[in-house]
């Protein structure tokens, strides 16, 4: 594992007498896009307030790269997309990229490349020279992204950066956090499991201001069990279970919602479980609208049993 | 590529002085200023001079402006200057006040200022706008006291040589005048929610704290000591000062600046973003 991007210890913060993190300690390498997940209340946005420097924590250490938030050595080293901030409506779009670009330490002219740079990322060239309150929810995020985006930064913090957003924007917002993560380290608070489940190999999960770590991927590949999620058409689900639970190196078929399937099976006895599901749907006549491998994030965090 | 504390500090104050002229808000500020100043120096400032011409040419013995207690505006050698130097400590530190009171509140509210501290410190930012309002009000004040310039040449020409240390005494007191003030409206503004209520509070500090202070000085001669750190504590001994005398006072402006940036300076650092 190479050296954390991002180390708490003990960290805790309290809000007028509510705990919204209890010490916490937590360590994130750089790398694939990390996801920061939890309840309404859990301590997410406070988390990424306190590492942004927003926030100071009411005890304990934080450290980005070895400094403490809000440090001079983190200035382009690391952004955020903090959860509803607005740009000032008294000046262009463009002469606040530019302003934040020179923040940053780039010259008049980097700046003003940087930032058609950062407003093309985002497919918003044309509103460069409009004032802020012109934008649609949609565009003001997506332009808020393109500034976290300045000067190609080694940490982005996204607080729901995909919130409100209609699903051609989800789609870019998540092209763009695809195509930047080869350099960039993503740390993304969200409510949208399945855009994290898409995005992210390792998920945080914030319950009560208690870091929980779920990591997926390698050790799903590691697993003694594996999981199939069978999204079907209109089928009888008695019939269903009892087909499956019937198939070689089935553990366990459960039925979470209306036709969807979870089947829990050993690799080593049978490693083309997708195959032997599909034969047996089709044997039977049944539609299935989608299968994927592993169970959804939010099966995975919140309905572990 | 790091930028450091002073070239932030720079572009944050930069960015101020583009906020006067390149923003609706700050045209609005600017043409305010001009229209209220074109008639107090078309009006009041002008028959007042003549006034004080008059008056110094008057019966010996009796002073009008003794009797109203502004006796100091027949010491100036140029009426024009004593005028504006009169109207200058009382509508400054009060420009000052509705000017300086937006330099974080709005900004912090709106969320604008994490965008900012992502990149810059907190003192960059807190100095940066402060040094921003300060140059703002140093424009305001020195084309006022230039156009004062240009009417006594307009009336006198031979008084030039006179008139530029005059010109000097009054552009640097102002300045030391509204100094004090704009650093309580920093620190207010790093406090509050809006606009409203740093402008708010600062009328409350410069009356209702100033008179209960006062007060209780009366009765204990040590609060004394508490007056001296309300702004505008010196002006009204300062408008019975002339030319360089008024630089006698200037230490009291400057320390309640220091401790007031102090404050400000330690609110923003504790400040939730």
């Amino acid at each position: 594992m190479s050296s954390p991007i991002i180390q708490c210890q003990h960290l805790s913060h309290i809000y007028a007498g509510k705990i919204a993190l209890n010490d916490l300690s937590v360590e994130v390498a750089s790398g694939e896009p990390i996801g920061l997940v939890g309840p309404n209340g859990a301590g997410k946005t406070t988390l990424l307030s306190i590492l942004s420097g927003f926030l100071r924590p009411t005890s304990g250490v934080v450290r980005l790269f070895g400094y403490a938030p809000g440090a001079a050595q983190l200035i382009g080293k690391v952004s955020a997309l903090p959860q509803d901030a607005r740009l000032d409506p008294s000046f262009s779009i463009e002469e606040q990229l530019v302003f934040y670009a020179r923040l940053q330490g780039l010259t008049t002219q980097q700046a003003s490349v940087e930032t058609s740079r950062v407003l093309e990322a985002v497919s918003l060239t044309d509103i460069a020279h409009e004032k802020p309150l012109v934008l649609s929810h949609g565009m003001a995020k997506r332009v808020a992204i393109a500034q976290a985006l300045i000067g190609k930064p080694a940490l982005v913090l996204l607080d729901e950066p995909t919130a409100g957003l209609d699903p051609i924007n989800v789609r870019t917002v998540r092209a763009i956090i695809m195509e930047q993560s080869a350099k960039t380290t993503f740390l993304i608070s969200s409510h949208d499991l399945t855009e994290l489940d898409r995005l992210c190999q390792h998920i945080l999960l914030l319950e009560n201001g208690i870091m929980q770590t779920e990591t997926m991927g390698i050790n799903a590949q590691q697993a003694s069990i594996r999981f199939i999620t069978l999204q079907m058409e209109a089928c009888p689900t008695t019939e269903v279970i009892a087909q499956f639970q019937g198939l070689d190196g089935v553990l366990q078929v459960t039925n979470p919602q209306k036709n969807e399937f979870i089947v829990g099976y050993n690799p080593d006895v049978q490693p083309n479980m997708d195959v032997q599901l599909m034969q047996c749907i089709n044997a039977h006549h049944w539609q299935y609208r989608q299968l994927s491998h592993g169970k959804s994030l939010e099966e995975k965090l919140f309905f572990k049993d | 590529m790091q930028a450091g504390f002073f070239n932030h500090l720079l572009l944050i104050s930069q960015f101020e002085l583009k906020r006067l002229v390149a923003t609706r808000k700050g045209v609005l500020n600017l043409l305010t200023f001009l229209v209220v100043w074109y008639f107090v120096l078309l009006y009041p400032l002008r028959f007042a001079a003549e006034l004080v011409v008059q008056e110094k040419n008057f019966i010996q013995g009796f002073s009008f402006f003794d009797a109203i207690g502004f006796g100091s505006l027949q010491q100036w050698h140029i009426p024009e200057f004593a005028v504006l130097w009169h109207f200058s400590l009382m509508i400054f530190p009060l420009l000052s006040i509705t000017l300086a009171a937006d330099q974080t509140c709005s900004d912090r509210e709106r969320g604008t200022l994490r965008f900012i501290v992502i990149r810059s410190s907190r003192d960059s930012v807190f100095f940066g706008r402060f040094l921003g309002i300060m140059l703002i009000q140093s424009l305001f004040i020195s084309m006022t006291t230039l156009t004062t310039l240009a009417l006594v040449l307009y009336r006198d020409a031979t008084l030039f040589s006179a008139a530029l240390p005059n010109v000097l005494v009054i552009i640097i007191n102002v300045i030391l005048a509204v100094l004090p003030f704009t650093a309580m409206m920093a620190a207010l503004s790093a406090s509050v929610k809006s606009v409203r209520q740093a402008t708010v509070w600062a009328i409350l500090i410069w009356t209702f704290l100033a008179s209960i202070i006062s007060g209780l000085a009366y009765y204990l001669p040590a609060l004394d000591f508490f007056k001296g750190l309300i702004p505008g504590y010196q002006l009204a001994d300062l408008a019975a000062l002339t030319e360089w005398r008024t630089l006698q006072l200037a230490y009291i402006p400057l320390l309640q600046s220091l401790i007031l940036l102090a404050v400000g300076r330690w609110i923003m650092a504790r400040q939730a973003l």
